[in-house]
């Protein structure tokens, strides 16, 4: 751990504050992501942890701070945000798969186009990819034509294949049947079993237990607490954690 | 009855000048429509304000104005033979509606598709090209087939600067045999056999790319 520390973080947020117009979404946000490391934010809706992880790859914009990836600050206008959202991968709550490609033409356009992958090459990829999250009988099917759960997993083989230095996660189960849940949370588990950099949205407490180096809870725009997640769940120092784990352990 | 067939040769060009300019007309309109549409839908202030004044005045006025418009109005500018007037008169008609058509199609498509695109790495233009369009286009095809329809029935207003096209053809003959009912419903006819050829087609093309969207 301790030499981990030393070694520049691969994602790091500096004062960073948000507004849609009045309204004040992120309050200056300090934080950072070392490689490897699983991070799991909590909180409620509203709280501003999409935002969060949308300043990242500069879906959105913050208008004061500094984002960083390995240590390079891309200035959101002048430079080049594609070169920099091509290194992070992002899984959506809603999945966005592109409808008018198959399961195999979703993960091969990137590597193709920003990559500037061969076709054979990223084909080969995108295969090994998709078995990677059991979709091996699926390659030539629409997304139409997925389950929930399977679209969720075709997203996240999309998001790989472009071999990020670090995967963000908005809610990735939010979106889908209970019964679903399961199959993308183990997908995610042998990720970061596997070393993958995760930064993830999530209320699923399995995973955050089993898989979360350490949770962050955010509540109003701010990172109210971090640490372990044995610390966190049960010994939360904040009564506004202490309230909301209550409040969602109840559901 | 039957000795209406000997008509049928004479309305023959006649349906051909409607399709030629038809056709035109579709294709400036396509042509227009397109990056009116870009335009439209633009960052650019000028270039979106440019777009809404055009749209603005081609829906705000009547086709055959603009017809006039271009074939006698332009005349101390570009002196145009009645053909090329029609089709250049029905393609800028066309435009103002088929950009409106793929400005609404394109938007139609989920911010998250852009976003999923974005985030990959991909640029505006390849986002624009491999992701948004190709869905837009789509679901642009029935209003497009719609406008085409339209489009080829407005060709109609082209026998007001003397081209032989259907219309002006059945009141020429009917001049001459005193059967105006009888040629205007042969001409009706050949309408029906042309609008009726075209919902087929885009109906085939729109079952064609639907691909992913219809369950298999
Ligand atoms: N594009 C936007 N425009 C305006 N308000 C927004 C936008 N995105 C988010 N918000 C607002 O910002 C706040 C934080 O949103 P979000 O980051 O999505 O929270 P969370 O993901 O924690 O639920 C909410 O009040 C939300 O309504
Ligand atoms: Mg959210």
């Amino acid at each position: 751990m301790n030499e981990k520390k030393l070694a520049e973080p691969i994602v790091r947020l500096e004062k960073v504050h948000k507004h849609f117009g009045k309204l004040h979404v992120l309050k200056g946000i300090d934080f950072s992501v070392q490689e490897k490391e699983v991070v799991v934010i909590i909180g409620a809706s509203g709280s501003g942890k999409s935002t969060l992880l949308r300043c990242i790859n500069y879906l959105e914009v913050a208008e004061q701070g500094k984002v960083f990836l390995e240590g390079k600050h891309v200035h959101p206008t002048k430079g080049d945000i594609n070169h920099v959202r091509r290194e992070i991968g992002m899984v959506f709550q809603n999945f966005n798969l592109f409808p008018h490609m198959t399961v195999l033409g979703n993960v091969i356009e990137a590597p193709i186009r920003v990559r500037g992958m061969k076709k054979e090459e990223a084909t080969i990829l995108a295969k090994d990819l998709i078995a990677k999250v059991g979709l091996s009988d699926k390659l030539d099917v629409y997304p139409r034509m997925l389950s929930g759960g399977q679209k969720q997993r075709v997203a996240i083989a999309r998001a790989l294949a472009m071999s990020p230095k670090v995967m963000l996660f908005d809610e990735p189960t939010s979106a889908l049947d209970p019964e679903l849940v399961g199959e993308v949370i183990a997908v995610m588990k042998e990720l970061a079993d596997e070393g993958m950099t995760m930064i993830v949205v999530t209320h699923e407490m399995w995973f955050a237990k089993e898989a979360a180096d350490r949770v962050i809870y955010m509540d109003e725009g701010l990172i109210v607490e971090e640490g372990k997640p044995e610390e966190i769940f049960t010994n939360p120092r904040e009564e506004r954690t202490k309230a909301f784990l209550k409040q969602i352990l109840k559901d | 009855m039957p000795d209406l067939f000997r008509y049928i040769p004479y309305f023959l060009p006649a349906a051909w000048m409607t399709l030629v300019i038809t056709s035109f007309g579709i294709l400036i309109g396509l042509l227009i429509g397109f990056p009116i549409s870009l335009a439209r839908l633009s960052k650019n202030k000028a270039a979106e304000l440019a777009a809404k004044a055009y749209i603005g005045f081609i829906r705000g006025t009547p086709l055959l104005l603009q017809l006039f418009f271009i074939y006698f109005g332009l005349v101390r500018l570009i002196r145009l033979d009645p053909l090329p007037s029609a089709a250049l008169a029905l393609g800028i008609h066309n435009g103002a509606y088929i950009a409106e058509i793929f400005r609404g199609a394109i938007q139609s498509v989920d911010k998250g598709q852009i976003e999923a695109g974005r985030a990959l790495g991909m640029s505006k233009a390849q986002t624009l090209r491999r992701i948004i369009l190709p869905q837009a286009f789509r679901r642009a095809l029935p209003p497009l087939g719609n406008q085409f329809i339209i489009a080829l029935k407005d060709s109609s207003l082209a026998s007001t600067i003397s081209i032989r096209e259907l219309v002006l053809t059945s009141r020429q003959l009917a001049s001459s045999n005193y059967m105006m009912m009888e040629m205007l419903m042969l001409a009706a006819v050949f309408y029906l056999i042309m609008t009726g050829a075209l919902s087929f087609i885009v109906h085939r093309i729109e079952y064609k790319m639907s691909v992913g969207e219809r369950a298999v």
